[in-house]
């Protein structure tokens, strides 16, 4: 395989992957912190992306498009995630209240259904509401392709990694330093006894949810910007991955979420040209939809060697029932 | 010959001297009582011999086979049953059923029995069932077997993990603290079942306890440990007169 | 001893009726509902037409209901032409249900009560075989009569039947062993697949498949074979899940399990062999509703012996205190595996149930969809109990059917009934709670009436 071609299919999957470790970073702090399977996340991550379309398209609205405009492209996308993050986040709100907060001393397993239906709450309302069409998001930016040494990169590409990346920094700022951020911290290594030191539990799980979403929401976006077309469902096949991603990454792990997701990322884009190339060396005819088999066989492997996740501790715990 | 054997038993909990050179002979029908401060190790050594941990250099051997490092079922179906310092009960289960379920080395009708109920499973179930009962009665909670087991009061819970831990058929009986948190009355009682279990069943027994009164009054030998070693061992008269207890131990607990 | 248990509610109609109906046997319900089945093949049709009704309601009248419903919210949102006329089915369809259903079942419970009452007293004497071999016997007939009225009832029975299988099944795992396990679908792929290879392989002239291998003269004696089949190489998928799974203790189960699924999903669909995304079709149509009736109560007998065996208690021992069942000799990983395997294999069952039920089966009828469906119907129903995996079963699978007319709404009525009841009851409807068959068919004493 030629370096380039290594490298072209790598800034594809770093693009492919944070889509993944945003998503996952919500699915795992409610993990972490709760002790729940938040398996509404990933319709969390879809209502981001339609919020976000309906945010973009009012702002275009009020600012005016092309020439016309008022500010540029690029002040609409930011204005556009954040604000969408802000409403995202009142939805991971609504979520833990309605979904979680009744089940607090319920076995965890309830918990995770009733996530598992106000997911599937989420999807049929948007078919509802809008008719279950595909829409399409609006391009905020014009695309821009440049050309470094034979690999071809857009603008926006850049722009995905460096977004996600960022807002990965900022959660780890506020996890490590922030009052708030130790007492979640302090809470997902043992929330029994915690609360009792004077940290409202009601308080920290309305906040991991609220983070969550809000970075659900970002990925939301940003995969509209670079796949601009939304569907009810997308939340489905996302987010059952970035979960896997999220546990796989280890309990209790920031880090771990975000590798593991860009590694799912790395691994579902490398298998269509690495079965190209074993195809080739060895005059074979493998399918290259082999995607999803390959790519959960590696995190099987994974799993099987380490059962905690790349980086997480070994514990006891298990569903309470 | 010693029933239980203990040689030479140490153990690290990452690079943390948990338990140091322990050495204990429990010979049948003999109560040993192992006493030590809060956080001694006491339960440490507990798990150790029920095979909860696997002990990092040392031997243990019951009734002359060696059980290091198999696992905790394999050394209760041995023979050692205990009981535990937080009540380990299954919440969802009966009385009855608890004391059943301790039988489980010993059913031999297989899944075929399992699944299709051959007369031999239910030949074995009856008779698993009428021993049950009689052990309940043993510890005086016969009338309590078809309860659920969250809704007896703490000094019947406590009968049922004794009663539980006798039908795996103890060679050794483990009591961890079986009188922690009772009222006087409870643990007069629970000191009586203990006596009477031991003179009718002539089992050896292996307590730890916290209360000195009672460990002097039942036991015939007592082991102090404190930070994972043993710095005394003893006949009650013994280890009370020894000044390195009362200065590491009754110097600092009260005595009741 | 009993007696006591309607006392509480004393008052209003509802208790006057259950006060009423507190002495019936489950011999005399089934009477009952025989009763009913036969009131409406003979004057159903009939009745329907009387009431102004198109045809006879297929789902106790509950379909015509909310298929008047489904009209009038499509004429409020969409504003299509109403016809007023039909606000009379509403009634209509209730009036065919107290006529047809209810009256007939309570008026014979009741008259019965006593006759039947004497009946199971009798039998409660004898080996356990006889007495439930007459209720079976009753409640086979019951369902045939009812499902042979319309060819609707009967796909809906078989695939309500297999449902109620697949839950307990899952049940074993979710509820029994308190792990969650997300692999079922996959399980039931297995099965699915594997039966169908037997059958669609060796019987029939299929594209994918090739030419029949055998003659067609060996047909349907071959099809317990064929679902034994399906089930063992479910039995032997699982063995790769249950072996990383229940080496550490946590919650590992839920994600390789899950891992699992996505990866049975995607071999199937791309084991061209095996038809690939379009899967296989042209199963031969050996599940008849006596077959299915006799499997799934083979499935819920042996499964109903495990769970009340000192072997399948070991299973809530591990699920309440795992440390505690292993000093108690219980060899807690054995336990586990058994209890997964066993789970793997009845699901694979239903799978290949499914499979000649519906005559094709494909991968997308296995993913995430079909999980979250199976797990509604265990945690709807109850953990740890088999009357709960029937509730669960039969609540959910009837309610998507009554609820078919109002189209995309059902899929936020049901999530929304589900939350409800995990709210309320987090473990389910009817949780922890045994199967006894004898118990069940034991006389009742009528009010009133002292023993």
């Amino acid at each position: 395989m030629s370096l380039n071609f290594f490298m072209q299919n790598l800034i594809n999957a770093l693009q492919w992957g944070s889509f993944y470790a945003l998503i996952a970073l919500g699915y795992s702090m409610v993990y972490s912190i709760l002790m729940l399977f938040n398996f509404a996340h990933g319709d969390i991550f879809m209502v981001g992306a339609y919020i976000g379309l309906g945010v973009s398209l009012v702002l275009l609205k009020v600012v005016g498009t092309g020439a016309a405009a008022l500010v540029p492209g690029w002040v609409v996308l930011v204005a556009t995630i954040l604000i969408s993050m802000f409403l995202t986040a009142f939805v991971g709100i609504i979520v833990e209240r309605v979904g979680y907060r009744p089940l607090r001393d319920a076995p965890r397993a309830s918990a995770a259904i009733t996530g598992l239906m106000i997911g599937i709450i989420l999807e049929t309302s948007n078919i509802l509401f809008l008719g279950g069409q595909r829409l399409a998001f609006p391009q905020l930016i014009e695309s821009r392709t440049y050309n470094i040494g034979g690999i071809f990169i857009t603008n926006k590409k850049i722009m995905i990694v460096v977004v996600s990346i960022g807002l990965m920094l900022a959660l780890h700022q506020f996890v490590t330093r922030s009052r708030w951020g130790m007492a979640m911290r302090a809470m997902a290594y043992d929330f029994v006894v915690v609360p009792l030191v004077g940290v409202p539990l009601n308080t920290i799980a309305v906040m991991t949810f609220a983070i969550g979403s809000a970075l659900a929401a970002a990925a939301g976006i940003l995969f509209g910007l670079s796949y601009p077309v939304l569907d009810p469902y997308m939340g489905v096949s996302f987010g059952w991955k970035a979960f896997v991603a999220a546990i796989l990454g280890g309990r209790g792990s920031i880090m771990g979420a975000c590798i593991a997701g860009f590694m799912l990322g790395f691994i579902e884009i490398m298998t269509v040209p690495g079965i190209q190339i074993i195809n080739r060396l060895f005059a074979l005819n493998i399918g290259s939809n082999l995607r999803d088999l390959i790519a959960y066989s590696i995190v099987l492997a994974i799993l099987i060697f380490r059962p905690h996740g790349l980086f997480g501790e070994p514990y006891s715990a298990k569903l309470r029932l | 010959m010693a029933l239980l054997r203990v040689e030479h038993m140490t153990h690290y909990f990452g690079g943390l001297r948990a338990v140091s050179d322990y050495n204990l002979e429990i010979a049948p029908g003999q109560i040993i009582g192992l006493i030590g401060p809060n956080g001694a190790g006491k339960t440490t050594v507990f798990n150790l011999l029920t095979g909860i941990h696997r002990p990092s250099e040392g031997r243990i051997l019951l009734d002359g086979e060696e059980i290091t490092g198999l696992a905790p079922h394999h050394i209760a179906g041995r023979g050692l049953g205990r009981t535990f310092q937080n009540l380990c009960l299954w919440r969802h289960m009966s009385v009855l059923d608890h004391v059943r379920m301790a039988h489980y080395a010993k059913i031999s009708y297989g899944l075929m029995g399992a699944f299709f109920g051959t007369a031999k499973r239910y030949r074995q179930e009856a008779e698993i069932e009428r021993r049950s009962r009689e052990l309940l009665e043993l510890v005086g909670i016969g009338h309590l077997a078809d309860q659920g087991v969250l809704n007896l009061p703490y000094g019947a819970q406590r009968r049922v993990e004794l009663a539980r831990a006798l039908a795996v058929d103890p060679k050794v009986l483990f009591l961890d603290e079986p009188t922690v948190g009772m009222t006087p009355e409870e643990l007069v009682q629970m000191m009586n079942i203990i006596r009477q279990l031991h003179e009718q069943l002539g089992l050896a027994i292996f307590l730890i306890e916290h209360r000195l009164k009672m460990v002097m009054e039942l036991c015939h030998r007592i082991q102090t440990l404190v930070f994972g070693e043993v710095i005394a061992e003893g006949t009650p008269a013994e280890i009370q007169g020894n000044p390195q207890v009362i200065e590491a131990y009754l110097g600092k607990e009260t005595v009741e | 001893m009993t007696g006591t248990d309607q006392a509480t509610v004393t008052r209003g109609l509802p208790a006057a009726v259950g006060r009423l109906l507190a002495g019936v046997p489950l011999l005399g319900w089934l009477l009952g509902f025989l009763a009913a089945v036969l009131v409406e093949r003979t004057i159903g049709d009939t009745l329907a037409q009387t009431l102004g009704l198109p045809k006879m309601p297929v789902l106790f009248g509950i379909l015509t209901v909310s298929k008047v419903i489904a009209e009038i919210i499509n004429a409020v949102v969409k504003n299509t032409a109403f016809d007023p006329a039909l606000l009379v089915h509403i009634p209509a369809a209730l009036v065919y249900l107290s006529v047809v259903y209810l009256l007939p079942i309570a008026a014979v419970a009741r008259l019965g009560a006593r006759a039947a009452n004497r009946a199971a007293a009798i039998m409660d004497r004898w080996n356990l075989t006889i007495p439930a071999a007459v209720h079976i016997g009753l409640m086979y007939l019951t369902l045939h009569i009812w499902a042979a009225m319309s060819d609707y009832r009967l796909i809906t029975l078989k695939i309500t039947l297999i449902a109620v299988l697949l839950t307990l099944s899952l049940n074993i795992i979710n509820g029994y062993m308190g792990e969650f396990s997300c692999s079922h679908p996959g399980f039931m792929a297995v099965g699915a697949y594997m039966s169908s290879l037997f059958t669609v392989g060796l019987f029939v002239d299929d594209k994918v498949l090739g030419k029949a291998l055998m003659p067609w003269a060996l047909d349907f004696l071959t099809f317990p074979l064929a679902l034994i089949f399906g089930g063992i190489c479910a039995s032997v998928a699982a063995l790769l899940v249950a072996i990383p799974s229940f080496k550490t203790r946590g919650d590992y189960l839920a994600i390789i399990s899950l891992a699992f699924l996505f990866i049975i999903k995607s071999l199937f669909e791309n084991l061209q062999g095996l038809g690939g995304a379009r899967g296989i079709a042209g199963q031969p149509d050996w599940a008849a509703l006596p077959v299915i009736f006799v499997v799934v109560g083979l499935g819920i007998w042996s499964i109903n012996n495990f769970v009340t065996s000192t072997y399948g208690k070991a299973l809530n021992a591990v699920r309440d205190d795992e440390l505690a069942a292993e000093a108690m000799t219980v060899n807690t990983r054995q336990a586990k595996m058994t209890a997964f395997l066993v789970g793997a294999f009845w699901a694979g069952i239903a799978g290949g149930l499914l499979a000649h039920v519906v005559r094709y089966i494909n991968p997308a009828m296995f993913g995430i969809q079909k999980l979250a469906e199976v797990l509604a119907m265990v945690y709807f129903g109850g953990l740890n109990s088999v009357y709960g995996s029937i509730v669960g079963a039969v609540s959910i699978s009837l309610l998507g059917e009554a609820l078919r007319p109002l189209e995309i709404l059902k899929w936020i009525i049901i999530p929304l009934m589900l939350i409800l009841v995990m709210i309320y009851r987090p473990t389910g409807l009817v949780a922890f709670r045994d199967f006894d068959l004898r118990e069940a068919m034991k006389p009742k004493t009528e009010p009133g009436q002292r023993k």
